[in-house]
């Protein structure tokens, strides 16, 4: 447990740094509950108008969308490291994460905990997550509510492995931000909708490429049973939580296969 | 003797995507990419002893920080092996790293916006360092390296010299027996560059840690390092004392003397001269063919001579020659 204490170590740090600028620590965790809650709010308003899509009720698709929330919440918290990466790798301060001994995934993960925007991202999910878990038809039984937490852990590990491999890239290309954008930011944007409603090519993205069918659909047809199911392997819902550990072991392998290609920059 | 450095062969090759000119030869780059590899180290071998203070010198570009990096484990050569303390640097990376220390000159450990303190308490958890160990080493290196009255200041309010001994500090606290200071000087006043050699000459003589220094300064070397490695397009071009460096290719010397008329003096074999205002002439020669003492006594025999001095080249001049025209 000797890591934890030192997770809490960095943790303190980092929220010591924040407060060095009091008035900006507030207003993250601020912002980005704001402008997340506007995305929410226009959906809310646009199911109002429409009632259903594709027999997914309004609190239904409000529990779909909950879950990249809350994910992405709890992601946050434990993976900003991770998404910042290749500014480390294009000013080559992840020398000195190389010169520490301490395992380098780790350290990537303690040293930007980022517990304000955390805090803006994960309530909004939470609360969401809870408004709409009670108004949907779903009996929390003991197994329900154990597939739900690894599903939710699992749909942390998809999106940290999505992260992983972006950084394992920008050993290579140094600047991945544009990947990014046009793999996950914009996967995800289909992600909060069933994805039974989509084109044949756009199931595909989301099942077998940027895989956020495994973060949310999967795992919510698993508790809600629609019908749209039937036109996907009943499989998938049962090893949703699993894929998210699996990719993040993938992702793993390949990030010390590309470590050798860290080319460490200026002097 | 115990070697602390042992590396044979050391190569490193960059692949460097090379992009035409002119938009349509970036847009065939794009589909069919050129590369070129440039050798940034192309054969470097050497022996590092337990105790030494080597200096690592070259011009921009030479091929030392590279070779630093390959050594600190954080590059991997393309080919060659490196053996330090024993082990592989990058396979055993943990168990390397905990024995090393590096010092960037460019590149700070701290935390720009939080107090030195709390940089130096998170390294004592990242090292594992025991509380009382900690303690006393952090007391011995804020009375020695003058921190007592910035420590307790967030990094971004330090002067550069400030910053610079708490980032020594910072490197230092778990102990490691050996130490790579890369430029650590670079940017600082005399004063703080003069306290920063006194810290380094302190660690190698009196605590017996191996150190690795870089600079572009020739007073660093002289006055910390015995031993000197010049390195020049990713090769190594000397490798032995710093007094060696001056008697291999530092033996040109300048007699300058001014005499009470103007003179004329016949040619002498090995020696050449030139003619400055107020009767003086000064004469170049290469001690190892020409005499001080010979050259001395032929002038005060034939001339009326008001003053003479000697001058050797300093080791400035040396590597700046061994720069401009190699070796």
């Amino acid at each position: 447990m000797e890591w934890l204490s030192l997770f809490k170590h960095y943790s303190v740090l980092t929220i010591k740094e924040r407060f060095q600028y009091k008035l900006n620590a507030i207003l993250v965790s601020l912002a980005v509950f704001l402008r997340e809650g506007a995305t929410i709010a226009v959906i809310y308003f646009m199911l109002l108008r429409f009632g259903s899509i594709n027999g997914w009720e309004m609190y239904e698709l409000l529990f779909l969308y909950s879950y990249i929330f809350f994910t992405y919440g709890l992601f946050i918290l434990f993976f900003t490291g991770l998404r910042d990466f290749e500014g480390l790798v294009r000013i080559g301060s992840f020398d000195r994460y190389l010169l520490r001994p301490r395992g380098l995934i780790f350290q990537i993960i303690v040293a930007k905990v980022d517990w304000f925007a955390a805090i803006g991202h994960g309530s909004l999910g939470l609360l969401l997550f809870l408004y709409s878990a009670f108004q949907v038809n779903v009996s929390w039984s003991a197994i329900n509510i154990t597939y739900c937490a690894l599903a939710i852990i699992g749909g942390v590990l998809i999106q940290a492995a999505i992260f992983l491999l972006m950084a394992s890239l920008s050993f290579t290309f140094i600047s991945v931000s544009n990947l990014r954008q046009i793999l996950y930011w914009n996967t995800r944007k289909f992600a909060g909708y069933p994805i039974s409603i989509f084109h044949a090519s756009i199931k595909i993205l989301l099942i077998y490429i940027v895989p956020f069918a495994f973060v949310n659909y999967f795992p919510s047809q698993f508790l809600l049973h629609k019908t749209d199911m039937a036109e996907f392997p009943a499989l998938y819902m049962y090893i949703a939580p699993a894929v998210g550990f699996a990719l993040f072991g993938l992702a793993m392998l390949y990030w010390r296969y590309s470590l050798q290609f860290y080319k460490s920059t200026g002097n | 003797m115990d070697t602390v450095i042992e590396c044979s062969a050391l190569k490193k090759e960059f692949k460097i995507n090379k992009r035409p000119k002119g938009f349509l030869g970036h847009m065939a780059n794009l589909i069919v990419p050129k590369f070129e590899y440039k050798q940034a180290v192309s054969d470097i071998s050497f022996r590092i002893n337990r105790g030494d203070a080597v200096g690592f010198i070259g011009a921009n570009g030479a091929g030392k920080s590279t070779t630093i990096k390959m050594l600190t484990g954080i590059l991997a050569p393309t080919e060659g092996s490196i053996t330090a303390l024993g082990v592989h640097p990058q396979k055993d990376r943990k168990q390397y790293v905990a024995k090393i220390g590096a010092v960037f000159g460019q590149k700070s450990q701290l935390s720009w916006d939080l107090p030195v303190l709390d940089s130096f308490y998170l390294l004592q958890k990242i090292y594992q360092i025991p509380d009382q160990q900690f303690n006393q080493t952090l007391e011995q290196f804020t009375d020695i390296l003058d921190m007592s009255g910035f420590i307790e200041q967030p990094v971004r309010q330090l002067s550069l010299g400030q910053r610079m001994r708490a980032d020594i500090a910072a490197s230092l606290l778990h102990k490691p027996e050996l130490v790579f200071f890369d430029e650590p000087t670079i940017g600082l006043d005399v004063v703080a560059k003069e306290k920063i050699r006194e810290f380094v000459r302190y660690l190698n003589r009196e605590m017996q840690v191996t150190v690795i220094f870089t600079t572009h300064d020739m007073q660093d070397i002289e006055q910390v390092c015995q031993r000197l490695i010049i390195i020049d397009k990713g090769r190594k071009l000397y490798d032995g004392t710093v007094e060696g460096i001056k008697s291999t290719f530092g033996n040109e010397k300048k007699l300058i003397v001014q005499f009470e008329s103007p003179a004329c003096v016949y040619s002498i074999p090995g020696v050449s001269q030139k003619l400055k205002p107020n009767h003086v002439i000064e004469f170049s020669f290469s001690s190892d063919q020409v005499a001080v003492k010979d050259l001395v006594q032929a002038l005060l025999a034939e001339h009326a001579v008001l003053d003479i001095s000697i001058t050797e080249q300093g080791i400035e001049q040396i590597i700046r020659e061994i720069y401009e025209k190699g070796i």
